[in-house]
């Protein structure tokens, strides 16, 4: 799948703090697939879209939520406007 | 506030910038990037573009590279780019190393471990209520509880321990941070305020006395994190899901006031001060314009909207009484403002006394201030200029770039006070006697040039004057005056090292060392301690480390007692040769001959390593430098003793 799939604002933030380029981040893109996604860079990056998208994610679902995808769907399901 | 495209450019302007590796330019749209966004994705970004130019930020902007150890009990990794960022912001570039949760008593004391073997320049403690004081909670729990003046002496004495343990292994300057006063508690907040012993007055009462603590400690600062919370809002400051889902203290939305006030209170550990505020009189010191409103006419005092002014004077005033100079820089006729500052003296918060001097003339005012730091003999970077003229502020920027600059808003006088408030440049975790006594001296300096002028040759001026020089141990200065002479001496100061306290207490206690210092009084004042040297015997040469004298008392023959007293010391403990050294830097040119003038011979620079120390020798047993007559000299005891009993005591 290609990055084309997520929306640009999610987009942009999660290259910020992976330090990698927009068009690295696909839906598929996880923690196990680059090694900047590490359990800090988890935290900052939930911090982040949580501040971009104010909505606040569930800290039980927080460590489970390790592709772009499944961040997507969390975001959303709290409403947020991608 | 900036719009998306704005922004996407100014993010596209870094990349360059930093591709470029044009370090002023990235950092100058980061600043305004910063300004209005409020995106932790951008700080992520900026921290990013500066980790890449770090050698950049150094070379070409002279950031200073801090080697910074993070000992901590709580997660500190989600705010490190903040505090990256702010750090570059601030002219800082930080090489940070993060230790584990529970192991900060091990990091600090072990000397094997990851910290040590580090060799940090700076250390930041933070450490949350629980580890610093884990029982106060439940002891406050009743508000009444006696045991809670215990547990805080025992907290301190714990911590005081760690801290003092670590200042005998280390000369790394440390940061202690303290406690959040904790916003809602089982008592509620009647309970919290009237109770004796609440978690609330508990807290406050250990920060204080953590504060007083860190002012024991040489090389440290106390920060008050507590103070930052309750300016943001104590109830927005945790993010209660986070602390319990991560050890995350702090909310997501509090991280750059954090990063910026922990920045803020580290920096009084490697820069002082600044010494002079210039202000403008017209819609700035008063409201209106004198020359068109006259004396009665300009608004001053206790009404509205005088009273925005009378706040600036009182805040002007107060900066004035721990030794900030006030000087007036102001296009205006001087008649006209001695007849203001007369007629009204009952609605203004300060006379003209209070300045240490006045340029009221129609001359271009970078000019003036140039006058100004030459009479004053400090550096343009030691000023503070204030003015509600843009043009006048532009001026001063591009003529005068080491001058800082704040623009009094004319139509919101009110704010005046907190914009001056806001900036870091008057800063300064330490007040000394000779701060505080600065402004009498300087105004002495005024009539000694009266007399200098009246008096026949310079010999006999300066036999009028009665100077009468003190050698102490640099650590009885006090030691804190010693390291603050260290880090603002630029001019009359032959090497700029800038030690820390730990290490002028390594050569008063060494065998052989010295660390002097010298007070100066004469009949118009006493400069209080306004000199000192560094030096320690290796063999039979005696190696002058440092030598420096505050520019205030430079051509006065103090520099040679000085020198004079620190080759009988040499003498004394067996030394053939006297060893100087000059480093050049950008400001102290005006001592570079001082070791030829004192018969010193310049050795030729070393094939083996590459310096840019230049060094002098001179033979002590063929001859020994001699104190002017002029000066009458006392406590003449070596100072080795004078050391070694500072040390015992």
């Amino acid at each position: 799948m290609s990055s084309q799939q997520v929306p640009p604002s999610l987009r942009e933030i999660l290259a910020d703090i992976f330090e990698i380029s927009p068009e690295q981040v696909t839906p598929e893109l996880s923690a196990g697939t680059i090694d900047n996604w590490d359990s800090f860079r988890h935290l900052q990056a939930i911090l982040a879209v949580e501040g971009e998208y104010g909505v606040q994610l569930d800290p039980q679902r927080i460590a489970e939520l390790t592709t772009v995808s499944r961040i997507q769907s969390a975001l959303e399901e709290k409403g947020a406007v991608l | 506030m900036q719009t998306d495209t704005e922004r996407l450019d100014l993010r596209r302007e870094i990349k360059d910038a930093a591709s470029r590796y044009d370090a002023a330019a990235a950092v100058k749209l980061s600043r305004s990037l910063l300004a209005s966004s409020v995106k932790p994705s951008d700080v992520m970004f900026c921290a990013s573009a500066f980790a890449g130019i770090a050698d950049a930020l150094k070379d070409q902007l002279k950031a200073k590279r801090l080697k910074t150890c993070v000992v901590r009990s709580v997660t500190v990794e989600p705010i490190l780019p903040h505090l990256s960022v702010e750090a570059v912001l601030s002219n800082y570039v930080l090489d940070l190393q993060i230790g584990g949760y529970g192991s900060y008593v091990d990091e600090m004391l072990n000397p094997q471990s990851a910290l040590a073997k580090f060799k940090p320049d700076m250390v930041l403690v933070l450490l949350d209520l629980e580890d610093i004081a884990g029982r106060l909670p439940d002891l406050c729990a009743d508000g009444i509880g006696a045991a809670v003046e215990q547990e805080i002496e025992e907290s301190v004495a714990g911590i005081a321990q760690l801290l003092r343990s670590f200042r005998s292994g280390s000369s790394a300057r440390l940061l202690l941070q303290g406690c959040v006063v904790p916003d809602l508690t089982s008592l509620g907040d009647v309970g919290d305020a009237n109770l004796p012993h609440s978690l609330t007055s508990a807290v406050h009462q250990l920060n204080q006395r953590l504060a007083a603590l860190c002012n024991s400690i040489s090389d440290c600062v106390f920060f008050d994190v507590d103070h930052l919370a309750a300016r943001y809002g104590r109830a927005n400051w945790r993010d209660a899901r986070m602390f319990l889902a991560s050890r995350l203290p702090i909310a997501a939305g509090a991280f750059g006031i954090y990063a910026r006030g922990l920045i803020r209170s580290l920096s009084a550990l490697f820069r002082a001060p600044r010494k002079v505020l210039c202000t403008d009189l017209d819609n700035t010191l008063w409201g209106g314009v004198l020359g068109e409103d006259g004396p009665d006419g300009i608004a001053t005092g206790t009404a509205f909207p005088g009273n925005c002014y009378l706040e600036y004077q009182m805040y002007l005033k107060q900066l004035s009484s721990r030794g900030i100079l006030l000087a007036i820089v102001s296009k205006n006729n001087e008649a006209d403002v001695r007849e203001a500052f007369q007629v009204r003296a009952a609605d203004l918060g300060l006379s003209l006394d209070t300045f240490v001097a006045t340029k009221i003339s129609w001359n271009e005012k970078s000019d003036s201030i140039r006058e100004l730091a030459k009479e004053l003999s400090l550096g343009l970077d030691s000023f503070v200029f204030v003015d509600d003229n843009p043009v006048e502020c532009e001026a001063i920027r591009q003529q005068l770039p080491e001058v800082a600059i704040i623009t009094a808003p004319v139509q919101e006088p009110w704010k005046l006070v907190e914009l001056l408030a806001e900036q870091s440049f008057f800063d300064a975790a330490v007040v000394t006697d000779d701060d505080v006594n600065r402004l009498h001296e300087y105004k002495a300096q005024a009539q000694r040039a009266d007399l200098a002028s009246s008096a026949g040759s310079r010999d006999e001026f300066l036999a009028s004057l009665g100077i009468v020089c003190t050698f102490l141990s640099a650590l009885q200065a006090p030691l804190a005056r010693s390291v603050q002479l260290l880090a603002k001496t630029n001019q009359f100061n032959l090497t700029a090292r800038r030690h820390s306290a730990a290490e002028v207490e390594e050569f008063a206690s060494s065998a052989g060392g010295q660390a002097i210092a010298i007070r100066v009084r004469d009949r118009f004042g006493d400069a209080g301690v306004v000199g000192l040297a560094l030096a320690r015997n290796e063999g039979d040469s005696c190696h002058i480390d440092s030598l420096l004298l505050s520019c205030r008392v430079i051509g006065r023959g103090i520099e040679t007692a000085l020198l004079a007293h620190l080759a009988q010391n040499a003498i004394r403990a067996g030394a053939r040769w006297l060893v100087g050294e000059f480093i050049a830097t950008k400001k102290n040119a005006p001592c570079a001959d001082f070791y030829l003038e004192h018969g010193f011979v310049q050795q030729p620079p070393s094939q083996e390593v590459q310096t840019d120390s230049v060094f002098y020798q001179l033979d002590l047993t063929a001859s020994t430098p001699a104190s002017p007559h002029w000066l009458t000299l006392e406590g003449n005891e070596s100072n080795e003793f004078a050391a070694s009993t500072a040390v015992a005591s």
